[in-house]
C-alpha cells in the first residue's frame, strides 16, 4: 500500500513530463486495437446478415429452380434430411422501371398467410392482403436500390412488354438471396393471383422450391440428390453457403485488409512500446536508482515501470476496443458485436503490451542502486560507415553524428526497424491504392473492356443491334448472354458468361493460359477453379438449362464478379436456345467516350425501349477501403512517431555531456545541432528506406494473393508509382527530420550543464 | 558497544568486474555510536565512497559483516536492503540525485510514503522539513528551477524525512560554492544537535572539522581515526571562516 502511494506519485510525475509521447503511445496502440476489432468483427460471421436473417426467417438451405411444378418437385420435400419445404413458388421474370432506370426483378408469388419456412420478415409496412390484389412486398436491398418507399407505385414491364403499375405495401427481409445490386435480378413479392394478372403464361415462369434440412452440413448430399432426381427439370440451384458468401463479399475484403494491417501494425507498435519504455528507462535510471536508494526494491521498481507503461498501453486497449466497438456498431449495428473474439483480442494486445513493456522494466528494476555510478556510457567507436564519413571529408558535424547513430546497437536496430515496419505498411497500403485506381483507370484490366452491357428491351434484338453499331462512340459491340449452369458434383450452380465469338473473343484480361480461340473453349476466374478443383487445360461439363455445355479451360481470367465464379466462353459455345438472340450487347466506347452520354443517347435512340446498365467497376465497390487506408497511414504514422520522439530523446540524452565537450571543441550551435539531428537522420532514413524497399518487394505479391483467396485471381496487384513512393519516402524523412530537429536545436541552444549525470 | 548504530567488522570490497581484481576496502572494522558525526575523509579512490555504500547497502560487500541498529546487515538480500533503507538510512549524494520530474514537495514526501505514512502525515512532515530548511515557497518548483545548495537541502530533507537512524552523505558538499556549502553544513550540524547520527564522506578537510570524529582512509584501510574534542560553537566558528 505504501509503495502504492509512494510509486503512484512517481508515476504521476513522469507522465506529466512526457504527456506528448504518452498521448503518442495510447493513440497508437488505440487504432490499431481499433483496426484489429473491426476486422475481426468484420470477418467474424456476426456481422454477416445472413446468420441473422436465416434465423428470423427459418430459412430453407437449399433453393432451386425448375421450369414446372410437377410431382418430382414436390417429392423432394420426402429426402433424407428434409425437415420441410417452402414453396413451390411461381416466379415470373420482370423488369421494375424507376427514374428512368431498368432494373431486372424476379416476381414471385406468395400467399397472403406467410408460409412457415422461408419466409420473408416484414421490415416496414405489412404483408400481402387479398384486399390489396395490386399490392407487392419488395425486398429490403432491391426497395434500397430503388429509393422505394411504402405506398409508392412500383412500374414493372412483363416480359411480354406490358406494364403494370404495383403499390409499395411492405419492405421484407429474406435469406432467399443476396443483397441487390451483388445478386440480381432483385426480389419482390406479389399474391398468386396478382402474378397470374401479371403473367399469364406459365411458360414464362419457373417455379422454386426451397429445402429446409434437419443438419445445414447434410446441404451436399441433399442438392446432388435433387439435381439426380430432378434431372433435366432442374434450372439452376444454390445453397446457403452461396448465399451467405454473398452477402460477406465485401466484409471480408476489407476485414482481411484490416486484419493484415491490424497485425503488422501491433507488432510494429508492440516495437514503439517497447523502445519507448527501454528508451526512457535508459533516460531514468539515475532516478531509478535514486529511488532504490530511497527504499524502493528492484521488483518495486520494476512494478513500478511495468505499470507505468503498461498502463499506457492498457489504456491504449481499452479506448482502442471503444473505438472499434463504436465503429462497428455504428457501420454493422449492435448485434454484429462478437464478444469471443473481440475479447481474445483484448486479452492478446493486453498480453503483448505487457510482455513489450515487461523487459525494458526488468532491466530498470535491475539498476545497481547507486546513483552517482555513470549511467551506462556508450561505449562507441568509430564505425565503419562514420571512418567512411571522414574517409570522404563529410563535415565533422556530420561525422559525428553518424557515428552517434550506431553507439547503441540495440536501440539503434529497434528505431530503424520500428520506422521499417510502418513505412513497409505504408507502402503496401499505397500499392493498394494505386491498385484501386488501376481498377479505375483500366476497367479492361479486370474484365471491364466493355462498360455498358445493353439488353434489347422492347426492342428487335436485331433493330437493338443495329441500334448499338451505328452510335458513333461504339467502338466494338460484343453480344452476349449470362445462363446458370449446374457444374457436376457441386450441387450448386456457377455463371457462364457467353459474350462475342469464339474467333472474335472479348479481351479478357487473361493472366495465365490464354484466350480462346473456338468453339468449346473457355477461360474461368479463379474462384471457379477453386470450386471445380480443375486446372487450366482440364475439360470440365455443365449443365445449362439440361442441355449439357462440354467446354476445355484454357486459361484463366481476372474475374472480379461473382468471386470469381464464373466461366467465359464464346457464345457460340452455347445451345442456340440459350444464345439466340443475345440476351445483351457489351459495348466496347471510344477512348475518351462518356458512358453517360451514351447511355443517354441510345436510350433517346431507342424511345426508352432499349435497357441499358452501365458496369459497376470494382473500384466503386470497394471506395471504402480508401477510407481505411487514410486510417492506417495515420496510426503507422504515429507508431513511427513515436518511434522517432524515443529515438531523439536517447540520442539527446547520450549526447547531453558530449554537447560540452564539442562546443569546447569549436563546433557551433549550428553544428551541434546538425550532430544531433544526423544522428536520429541517418536512423531514420534506413528505416524508411528498408520499408520502403520491402513494401514495394512484397506488395504486388500480398495483393495478388488477396485476389487469388477471393475469386479474382492474381494479376491485379500494382506497386505504388515511382512518383507517390518517392513523395511518401520524402514526406517520411522530411517528417522526422523536422520532429528530430526541435529538440535537437533547444538542446544546441542550451546552456550546457557541466554536472555529471 | 552493543548500542551501536552501525558497526562493521573487517568489511572487504574487491571490485573483479576488471581485469586486475581493485581491492577498494581491505578490512574496515568502524564503530558508529548513536548521535556520533563522522567524516570519513582520505584521497580519491581511497574507498570512502564504497565504504559508504556498503553501508547502506547499496553496493554489496565482499566479506565482513555489517550490523545496523544491533542487526546483521550484510547477509540481508537486496530488497531486505530496501526494506532496511526506508526506515534507517538516509542518503545524500554529491550531485544531490532529485528525482527531475518530480516537484520538490513530492521529493520530500516520497520516503515518507514508501515507508507507510499516510499523505497526510507525509504531508505534515514535509510542509515541517521545507519550513525548517527555508524551502517552503520553492516546494512547487521542479528540482531544475533550484539552484545547486536548494538541490541539497531539499536533497536533505528527503533523507531526513523518516527520521533514518543514520545519515550517510557522499560529499553533500562537493558540488557547491563556498555559500551553498556553508549553508548545508550548518543544517548538518543542526540536525546534529537534534540528535542525528551522521556519516559523511569528504575530502575537505575543513568540511571534516564540523565533525566529532574523523576517519581517514588510505588504499581501503582506515589510518586514522579520531575524536575532535571541541566544543560544537568551535566547529561553527570554523565554517564561517569559510566565507
Amino acid at each position: 500500500m505504501s509503495t502504492a502511494r509512494a510509486g503512484g506519485r512517481w508515476i504521476q510525475a513522469d507522465l506529466r513530463a512526457r504527456k506528448g509521447q504518452a498521448a503518442l503511445t495510447v493513440l497508437a496502440v488505440a487504432g490499431i486495437v481499433a483496426a484489429l476489432i473491426t476486422a475481426v468483427t468484420l470477418l467474424e460471421d456476426g456481422t454477416n446478415p445472413w446468420r441473422s436473417l436465416f434465423a428470423q426467417t427459418e430459412g430453407a438451405h437449399v433453393w432451386f429452380y425448375t421450369r414446372d411444378n410437377t410431382a418430382q418437385v414436390a417429392g423432394t420435400g420426402d429426402l433424407d434430411g428434409v425437415t420441410r419445404v417452402a414453396g413451390p413458388y411461381r416466379s415470373a421474370p420482370v423488369t421494375v422501371v424507376q427514374d428512368g432506370k431498368k432494373e431486372p426483378a424476379a416476381l414471385r408469388a406468395m400467399p397472403a398467410s406467410p408460409p412457415q419456412v422461408a419466409h420473408p420478415v416484414v421490415a416496414e409496412g405489412s404483408w400481402l392482403d387479398t384486399a390489396q390484389a395490386d399490392g407487392v412486398v419488395v425486398e429490403r436491398s432491391f426497395a434500397r436500390a430503388l429509393r422505394l418507399r411504402l405506398g409508392e407505385p412500383l412500374a414493372i414491364t412483363a416480359l411480354s412488354g406490358k406494364r403494370h403499375t404495383l403499390y409499395v405495401r411492405g419492405i421484407a427481409d429474406s435469406a432467399e438471396q443476396g443483397f441487390y445490386p451483388e445478386w440480381t435480378p432483385g426480389l419482390a413479392w406479389v399474391l398468386p393471383q396478382t402474378l397470374d394478372r401479371i403473367e399469364p403464361m406459365l411458360g414464362r415462369s419457373e417455379w422454386v422450391t426451397g429445402l429446409r434440412l434437419a443438419d445445414p452440413d447434410a446441404t451436399q448430399v441433399v442438392s446432388q440428390r435433387v439435381v439426380v432426381m430432378l434431372d433435366d427439370q432442374l434450372q439452376r440451384l444454390y445453397t446457403w453457403r452461396e448465399i451467405r458468401a454473398a452477402m460477406e463479399l465485401d466484409n471480408r475484403l476489407l476485414g482481411t485488409l484490416l486484419a493484415l494491417f491490424g497485425m503488422v501494425g501491433l507488432v510494429a507498435a508492440a516495437l514503439a512500446l517497447a523502445n519507448a519504455a527501454g528508451g526512457r528507462v535508459l533516460g531514468q535510471l539515475r532516478d531509478l536508482a535514486t529511488l532504490k536508494s530511497m527504499g524502493f526494491t528492484g521488483g518495486q521498481v520494476a512494478l513500478l515501470l511495468l505499470v507505468e507503461h503498461g498502463a499506457l498501453g492498457l489504456l491504449g486497449v481499452a479506448l482502442g476496443t471503444l473505438a472499434g466497438w463504436g465503429v462497428t456498431v455504428a457501420v454493422l449495428g449492435a448485434t454484429s458485436i462478437a464478444p469471443m473474439p473481440v475479447l481474445s483480442i483484448v486479452a492478446g494486445t493486453a498480453l503483448l503490451v505487457l510482455a513489450a513493456v515487461g523487459l525494458p522494466a526488468w532491466r530498470g528494476g535491475r539498476t545497481p542502486p547507486i546513483p552517482a555510478a555513470p549511467a551506462l556510457p556508450p561505449r562507441g567507436h568509430l564505425s565503419r560507415l562514420a571512418r567512411l564519413a571522414l574517409l570522404v571529408r563529410l563535415p565533422p558535424a556530420l561525422v559525428l553524428g553518424t557515428r552517434d547513430a550506431f553507439t547503441r546497437r540495440v536501440p539503434a536496430f529497434l528505431t530503424a526497424f520500428g520506422l521499417a515496419v510502418p513505412m513497409m505498411m505504408i507502402t503496401i497500403g499505397l500499392g493498394v491504392w494505386a491498385t484501386l485506381d488501376n481498377f479505375a483507370d483500366h476497367p479492361e484490366q479486370v474484365g471491364q473492356h466493355a462498360s455498358l452491357h445493353v439488353g434489347p428491351g422492347k426492342l428487335d434484338p436485331a433493330e437493338a443491334e443495329r441500334l448499338v453499331r451505328a452510335d458513333q462512340d461504339v467502338q466494338a459491340v460484343y453480344p452476349g448472354a449470362d445462363v446458370n449452369a449446374l457444374a457436376p458434383g457441386e450441387g450448386r450452380s456457377v455463371r457462364v458468361r457467353a459474350i462475342g465469338g469464339s474467333a472474335d473473343p472479348y479481351p479478357f484480361p487473361v493472366v495465365e493460359g490464354r484466350k480462346y480461340g473456338e468453339p468449346g473453349e473457355a477461360v474461368a476466374g479463379q474462384g471457379l477453379l477453386d470450386l471445380l478443383g480443375v486446372k487450366i487445360g482440364d475439360r470440365v461439363r455443365l449443365t445449362v438449362g439440361g442441355s449439357p455445355l462440354i467446354v476445355r479451360i484454357v486459361g484463366r481470367a481476372v474475374e472480379p464478379d461473382q468471386d470469381g465464379e464464373v466461366l467465359s466462353v464464346g457464345l457460340d459455345s452455347l445451345a442456340p436456345k440459350d444464345s439466340v438472340p443475345p440476351e445483351f450487347y457489351a459495348l466496347a466506347l471510344r477512348p475518351g467516350a462518356d458512358r453517360g452520354e451514351v447511355a443517354a443517347r441510345l436510350l433517346a435512340q431507342s424511345e426508352e425501349g432499349l435497357d441499358v446498365q452501365a458496369v459497376v467497376n470494382p473500384a466503386d465497390r470497394l471506395a471504402i477501403i480508401r477510407v481505411v487506408i487514410v486510417a492506417m497511414i495515420a496510426v503507422l504514422a504515429l507508431i513511427g512517431l513515436a518511434n522517432l520522439l524515443t529515438a531523439s530523446a536517447l540520442g539527446l540524452r547520450d549526447h547531453a555531456l558530449d554537447l560540452a565537450v564539442l562546443k569546447a571543441m569549436g563546433l557551433t550551435p549550428r553544428q551541434v545541432m546538425a550532430t544531433l539531428v544526423t544522428g536520429t537522420g541517418l536512423l531514420v532514413v534506413l528505416g524508411v528506406a528498408v520499408g520502403a524497399v520491402a513494401g514495394v518487394s512484397v506488395v504486388t505479391g500480398l495483393i495478388d494473393l488477396q485476389g487469388h483467396t477471393s475469386g479474382v485471381g492474381a494479376g491485379i496487384g500494382r506497386p505504388p508509382s515511382a512518383m507517390t513512393l518517392a513523395i511518401a519516402v520524402l514526406v517520411a524523412v522530411g517528417t522526422a527530420l523536422a520532429v528530430a530537429l526541435i529538440p535537437a536545436r533547444r538542446a544546441a541552444r542550451a546552456q550546457v550543464p557541466v554536472t555529471s549525470r | 558497544m552493543t548500542n551501536a548504530v552501525l558497526k562493521t567488522v573487517n568489511l572487504v570490497k574487491v571490485y573483479s568486474g576488471g581485469a586486475v581484481p581493485v581491492h577498494a576496502v581491505r578490512g574496515v572494522d568502524l564503530v558508529v555510536e548513536p548521535g556520533e558525526f563522522i567524516a570519513v575523509m582520505g584521497p580519491s579512490g581511497s574507498g570512502k565512497s564504497t565504504l559508504v555504500h556498503m553501508l547502506g547497502g547499496l553496493d554489496a560487500r565482499t566479506s565482513g559483516e555489517i550490523w545496523v541498529d544491533g542487526a546483521r546487515a550484510d547477509t540481508l538480500s537486496e530488497s531486505a536492503w530496501a526494506l532496511l533503507r526506508r526506515k534507517k538510512i538516509g542518503f545524500v549524494f554529491q550531485f544531490f540525485n532529485l528525482v527531475a520530474n518530480m516537484t520538490v514537495a513530492d521529493n520530500v514526501e516520497l520516503p515518507a510514503l514508501l515507508a507507510g505514512a499516510s499523505p497526510r502525515i507525509a504531508r505534515e512532515r514535509r510542509e515541517h522539513l521545507l519550513g525548517a530548511l527555508n524551502l517552503t515557497d520553492r516546494a512547487d518548483a521542479s528540482p531544475a528551477q533550484l539552484s545547486g545548495g536548494e538541490q541539497q537541502r531539499v536533497a536533505l530533507a528527503r533523507a531526513l524525512a523518516n527520521k533514518p537512524s543514520v545519515l550517510l552523505a557522499d560529499e553533500p558538499t562537493g558540488n557547491l560554492d563556498s555559500r551553498n556549502t556553508r549553508d548545508v553544513l550548518r543544517l548538518l550540524g543542526q540536525v546534529h544537535k537534534e540528535g542525528q547520527t551522521i556519516i559523511m564522506v569528504t575530502h575537505d578537510a575543513r568540511v571534516a572539522g564540523l565533525a566529532d570524529r574523523v576517519v581517514c582512509l588510505l588504499d581501503g584501510e582506515i589510518v586514522d581515526d579520531g575524536r575532535i574534542t571541541r566544543r560544537r560553537t568551535g566547529t561553527a566558528g570554523a565554517v564561517i571562516d569559510l566565507r
